[in-house]
């Protein structure tokens, strides 16, 4: 049917072509035809122009011949004198004058013959030019001339303007009639006529006379008349022959016939009025006038246009047509993924669901076995946290997909990222005891510009996945390296994470990119996961111009490395230099012990290293002895022969008591954060070990000595905050005011954001220390509330710090907050940690 | 495999058709290799006798496809015999003229004769080769100052379609001619042969009566020698042809009358046989080089077309001769500006192939070897070599002919009998 359709489209359209082609070619026929008439009508009037002047021409001649003879029809003259009168008063060389009785047919020339200078005697008799004088009309009356003929006294083919003259008998004195033939050669004659030959390159002139004999011929003119010439190469029929013969010689016109070379010509042929007989012709190819060959050029580029769109339509149509196919193929591949992706969503989401629902109902009935509710409670915050994170997932895959993913760039700290990086990660380390480093190599840049959120992203699932897929008591290092970046105000993050996981199968790593991949091993069934996150991760690092490479081995491991040009922030180095100090650093990891040393170096310390806990111990102890304590030591946590903690002990004990020691790890500390503490160390350093942060620690050792740290748990710092909390949800406010109660801080409610900022207007000043606002209120949203409280007249007010507090996670929902006047963002299902921390940050921020 | 077969066959495509076309012109190219520089501006005259010369002019274009520069003209001066002298010897002198046999030793033409190039001077490689030698008029000197570019024969035009209406054959003998020509009286047609006789040029008379002298001088050196001597005794050769003629118009065959309305030997006479009426027109081949073009000037004929044929007269049993004499030639005027193109034009008109392409297209007898013929000349291209008899090899004179001529038309109008006539050979006057 589709077939059927094309073909009647294409014929449409070749009907159409062929009409508009059609129609051109008549236009232009029509057109050219017109044109020709035109030329045509151009071309006689042309000859009729020439012929006013070889009129005036010839009536100038005529005259000259018309003095010669009143003059002798004056005087009582004989032929010879009248003669030797001529030849005394003729001054041009190129003519002559015959003087002819007109019974005898002969008489005197104004010239003498060839070869003897003094007879000028010349007869006519032999030829049939004078036979008969009628036709010479009276003097001054017209013009008088001959045919072309041969002079008799020369052998020249001329001319002459006659006259009748009356002469005097030399013997009987009696009058004598006789002609007065004024001679002009022809060639004399052509030579002066100069045709206008601009117009047509073939045109040619010809006057001949009634006999049609020519008196000037150019080249294309044949034969000895120009009837003759007409008979001998055209075929018109008698009637027609004579009729063309006497409108050529009666009057102005033009007609077409056949050249000597058999082309149609076109003559225009124009009756010299003041002579008996003559006209003017002239002659030109038809195709001279009718070159107007840019109509056929002009029909041949539309029709090959045509041809030619056409064909393009019908290409475009078949290939619109495929494409389509291909986009219903497509369609019904997208629609079968939907049912996929729906039948797995539908497994992965109610299986958590499963487990909260499960759970809740268990503990419900369980609420006096105070043991199983907190068990529960922790399996539920799993299930939910599960939840959460393939929820994000899901929303951000179909973001990818949908091509909405877009950057949000702003200025971030690295420290922060990775500081961040390794706080996530901890717990799933120390829950399957994983052997885990942190390399940072020449990390000069802290301050970039990038989207944080993003990035985070993909450090993150890349770090979790190595996590997840490696067994207990397997190895998970990351090496993070700045290098310089080919792109100007850019460097260059090279992202390591390597693991001694499952690997992957070379199959699978074919299509481990593709949403809801996860590699199938017996080991993972209980690893729980998505099966998007290297899908998002993948997008993201190619929205951001990156490249993201992989290694692994079945049963040996994976290895992922992201490199990412990242621009550097404008915000300016702060000039850290700590000047005079000594510092002993101590880990079992040479690499990291290399670049903890170089930045500390570069930080102006002067840096000592230790691969154990006892040569830390020992060059502690050295120093000591000689009275040059190291000012700050720093011990790695976990060392093969002695530990962190085990090593301070040993310090206090046996050297040292007040020297200060920061513990570092990459691990969460928080396990042995009382032993440390009781050990006697001084604080607590994340690896991996940034300059900023070892500035930071060292300074503030240098500076409090030993002051002692405080716990994470204490929140005092918080209590007796009043907080404006702008939510419509009951539920949401129970959840975050239940919260915010328990780290003493009291919170009011505006149940949407109008009232929001009423309140605002209406407050005393300092009874909120901040706002978290929600995004989604009726009435008026959170955006806008913000916006009118930006712009209250209250100072205090309008400089109030907010806090959104949303679903809309995404990180153009942060940027549109952020640009909306607010001064951070938590994304709910809100975390009390993260909340903690942004009330301090605020609280700093505000000091 | 099969790309390359294509490829191989594409190509082929292409340049097949350019070899042919470049063979095709080498071809051409071969036949007239010009000799000077082809971008040469001049002009070139021509003049002759002929009032039209289309067949000329059409070698005219031709040759400007080698020199398109070269202007080239035909002209015929007035009173062209007596005028070419003065001509000649003019302002614009005339490249190439018309010249005749009897123009040589004519004193009257001395100065003609003075302006002729020697023109089988190898230097300027005419192919003198292709004409007949019979029509080439070598001087005693051993020099050709003229070269023929048609040959004259004499005979009639036989309406072939009206002998096929009436039932009658052509006739090949003199007793088929007088029993056709009886049978034509008989149905009515007033005069079955005709011609022209107003004047003794070109008149009927000397077309019945020449072949047949010139037959009787052909094997008989001394009445040739006396013949051209004019001496009287040589008259008889003219009597067979004399009486022959006598007896056709006795018999009221040829009716002069009816041949006095013709008032020219060409025109006017192509156009009376071309009324349909006249079963045979006596004419020399000059006249019949005119039909050609007049067969669409007559009402008659172009209302009813006919066919018809040149064949020679049979005013013998053994049937007409095959005259083959000298129409034209063609001389070069040594004293001509653009000598050299003049001789170069002569060099590519002087071929076996233009000379035969002129004589085609002016309907005339071509002079080269091959004697090719027009269609209409059919009847001579049987007639056997012993009737073809060449007045040049044989040896006759111009005034010899004239004094025929003269002869054959005074006895033909009646001013003189056949044996006055034979008797006052030598001194016949027009």
């Amino acid at each position: 049917m589709s077939r059927l359709k094309t073909s009647w489209i294409v014929m449409a359209n070749a009907a159409l072509m062929a009409a508009i082609v059609i129609f051109v070619a008549l236009y232009s026929s029509h057109e050219r035809k017109e044109n020709y008439q035109h030329q045509v009508e151009h071309f006689v009037n042309t000859t009729i122009a020439m012929e006013q002047v070889t009129g005036n021409y010839l009536e100038g001649e005529q005259g000259i011949c018309d003095n010669w003879a009143m003059y002798i029809n004056s005087r009582d003259m004989t032929l010879e004198e009248a003669a030797e009168y001529v030849r005394a008063t003729h001054a041009r060389s190129d003519t002559s004058a015959h003087l002819i009785d007109m019974e005898t047919l002969e008489g005197y020339s104004t010239k003498a013959k060839l070869n003897a200078t003094d007879d000028y005697r010349v007869s006519y008799r032999r030829m049939e030019l004078l036979g008969d004088g009628a036709w010479i009309a009276d003097l001054g009356t017209a013009i008088n001339i001959t045919r072309t003929y041969t002079n008799p006294l020369n052998g020249e083919q001329s001319l002459a303007f006659c006259n009748r003259i009356t002469v005097r008998d030399a013997e009987t004195g009696e009058k004598r009639q006789a002609y007065l033939l004024r001679i002009v050669p022809t060639s004399n004659l052509a030579e002066k006529w100069v045709f206008p030959q601009e117009e047509y390159e073939n045109e040619d002139f010809s006057i001949i006379d009634m006999e049609s004999n020519y008196v000037i011929r150019e080249r294309s003119f044949k034969n000895a008349s120009f009837f003759e010439y007409y008979k001998s190469y055209n075929q018109p029929g008698i009637a027609a022959q004579t009729q063309l013969f006497e409108e050529i010689l009666s009057r102005p016109g033009s007609f077409t016939m056949k050249d000597s070379k058999g082309r149609e010509c076109i003559v225009a042929h124009a009756p010299i009025t003041s002579t008996k007989g003559w006209v003017l012709l002239s002659s030109a190819p038809v195709q001279d006038l009718n070159a107007v060959t840019e109509n056929w050029i002009l029909i041949g580029v539309i029709a090959f246009g045509l041809l030619l769109l056409l064909v393009t339509d019908f290409l475009y149509m078949h290939a619109f047509n495929k494409k389509l196919q291909v986009m219903a193929r497509e369609a019904e591949a997208a629609n079968r993924a939907k049912t996929d992706f729906l039948s797995t969503m539908s497994h992965d989401i109610r299986t958590p669901m499963n487990a909260i629902i499960g759970l809740t109902t268990i503990t419900e009935k369980k609420l006096d076995d105070r043991e199983t509710v907190g068990e529960n409670l922790r399996k539920i915050s799993l299930a939910s946290n599960h939840l959460l994170t393939l929820i994000n997932d899901i929303l951000d895959i179909s973001k990818v997909e949908s091509g909405k993913l877009t950057l949000s760039p702003l200025t971030f700290s690295i420290v922060e990222t990775v500081q961040n990086l390794t706080n996530l990660s901890q717990p799933m380390i120390k829950e399957k005891n994983i052997d885990f480093s942190f390399r940072i190599n020449r990390m000069k840049e802290e301050y970039l510009y990038a989207d944080q959120l993003r990035l985070n992203q993909i450090y993150i699932n890349i770090l979790s996945n190595a996590i997840k897929y490696t067994q207990p008591g397997g190895s998970v290092s990351v090496d993070l390296r700045e290098e310089e970046s080919e792109k100007a105000g850019c460097v260059t993050l090279i992202y390591r994470v390597s693991d001694t996981g499952i690997g992957m199968t070379p199959e699978f790593m074919e299509k481990m990119y593709q949403p809801f991949s996860r590699q199938t091993d017996s080991r993972i069934n209980s690893i729980q996961g998505t099966g998007l996150g290297l899908a998002i991760t993948r997008q993201m690092v190619d929205l951001m111009n990156g490249t993201i490479e992989c290694q692994s081995e079945v049963e040996k491991g994976t290895t992922f490395t992201i490199t990412l040009d990242l621009p550097v922030a404008d915000k300016p180095q702060e000039e850290m230099r700590i000047e005079n100090v000594d510092v002993l650093i101590a880990d079992d990891d040479p690499i990291l012990l290399e670049t903890a040393k170089d930045t500390l170096e570069s930080l102006g310390i002067r840096a000592d290293t230790a691969g154990t806990g006892m040569e830390a111990v020992e060059k502690i102890r050295q120093r000591h002895e000689a009275g040059n304590d190291y000012q700050v030591v720093i011990l790695d946590w976990k060392m093969p022969d002695m530990d962190g903690v085990a090593t301070i002990r040993k310090i206090r004990t046996e050297i040292d008591a007040q020297i200060p020691i920061l513990l570092t790890s990459a691990y969460d500390w928080s396990d042995i954060e009382d032993a440390a503490k009781d050990a006697g160390t001084n604080g607590f350093i994340a690896k991996p070990l940034f300059r900023s942060r070892l500035y930071e620690k060292i300074n503030e050792l240098l500076g409090v000595e030993t002051r002692p740290l405080e716990s994470e748990d204490d929140y005092s710092d918080l209590a007796g905050m009043n907080i404006l909390i702008a939510e419509d949800n009951d539920i949401n406010w129970e959840i975050i005011s239940t919260m915010l109660g328990m780290l003493g801080i009291t919170s009011e409610r505006a149940e949407n954001g109008k009232i929001c900022v009423e309140k605002m207007a209406e407050a005393a000043e300092g009874c909120y220390e901040l706002i978290f606002m929600d995004i989604q209120m009726p009435e008026m949203n959170g955006l806008d509330a913000t916006r009118n409280i930006r712009k209250l007249e209250n100072k205090w007010a309008a400089s109030i710090p907010i806090i959104a507090m949303t679903a809309d996670a995404f990180s153009e929902n942060v940027a549109e907050c952020l640009k909306a006047g607010m001064n951070g963002h938590i994304a709910k299902p809100v975390d009390l940690k993260l909340v903690i921390k942004e009330i301090r940050r605020i609280k700093e921020e505000r000091k | 495999m099969k790309k390359l077969l294509c490829t191989i066959l594409a190509a082929l495509l292409a340049v097949v058709p350019m070899a042919c076309v470049s063979l095709a012109r080498a071809d051409s190219a071969g036949a007239f290799q010009p000799k000077l520089d082809r971008d040469t501006e001049c002009e070139i005259t021509v003049v002759g006798s002929y009032s039209n010369f289309e067949a000329l002019e059409a070698e005219f274009e031709r040759f400007n496809e080698f020199y398109p520069n070269v202007e080239l003209t035909y002209l015929k001066p007035d009173d062209y015999n007596n005028l070419l002298g003065t001509v000649l010897e003019g302002k614009d002198t005339p490249n190439i003229f018309f010249s005749y046999p009897w123009m040589c030793g004519n004193d009257k033409y001395s100065t003609v004769a003075e302006h002729m190039e020697e023109l089988s001077d190898p230097g300027l490689e005419l192919n003198l080769d292709c004409i007949r030698p019979s029509l080439l008029n070598y001087e005693d000197d051993g020099k050709l100052r003229m070269v023929p570019v048609f040959a004259r024969n004499y005979g009639m035009l036989v309406n072939n379609s009206l002998f096929e209406k009436e039932g009658l054959q052509v006739p090949t003998t003199w007793d088929e001619l007088l029993a056709v020509c009886e049978a034509f009286r008989s149905k009515g047609y007033a005069s079955p042969m005709m011609g022209y006789s107003k004047d003794a040029s070109g008149c009927l008379m000397n077309i019945l009566v020449y072949p047949e002298a010139v037959a009787a001088l052909a094997g008989n050196a001394e009445m040739l020698q006396a013949a051209n001597n004019m001496d009287a005794s040589a008259g008889e050769c003219m009597r067979h042809g004399l009486e022959a003629m006598t007896e056709l118009i006795g018999k009221g065959y040829i009716n002069l009358e009816k041949c006095g309305e013709i008032s020219d030997n060409y025109t006017q006479l192509i156009l009376r046989f071309f009324e349909g009426d006249v079963p045979m027109m006596a004419c020399t081949g000059d006249t019949v080089s005119g039909t050609g073009k007049r067969e669409s000037q007559s009402e008659a004929f172009s209302k009813s077309p006919f066919s018809y044929s040149f064949m020679p007269i049979p005013m013998s049993e053994a049937g007409g001769y095959f005259v083959d004499s000298v129409s034209i030639e063609f001389s070069v005027n040594k004293t001509c500006e653009n000598l050299d193109m003049t001789n170069e034009f002569m060099r590519f008109l002087i071929t076996r192939e233009e000379l035969n392409r002129m004589a085609s297209v002016k309907r005339l007898v071509t002079p080269t070897q091959d004697l090719s013929f027009d269609a209409v000349y059919e009847p001579f291209a049987a007639v056997p070599a012993e009737r073809i008899l060449s007045p040049e090899v044989i040896g006759i004179t111009d005034p010899l002919a004239t004094q025929v001529r003269n002869a054959a038309y005074r006895v033909g109008i009646g001013e003189l009998t056949v044996d006055e006539a034979i008797s006052q050979y030598g001194s016949i006057e027009k």
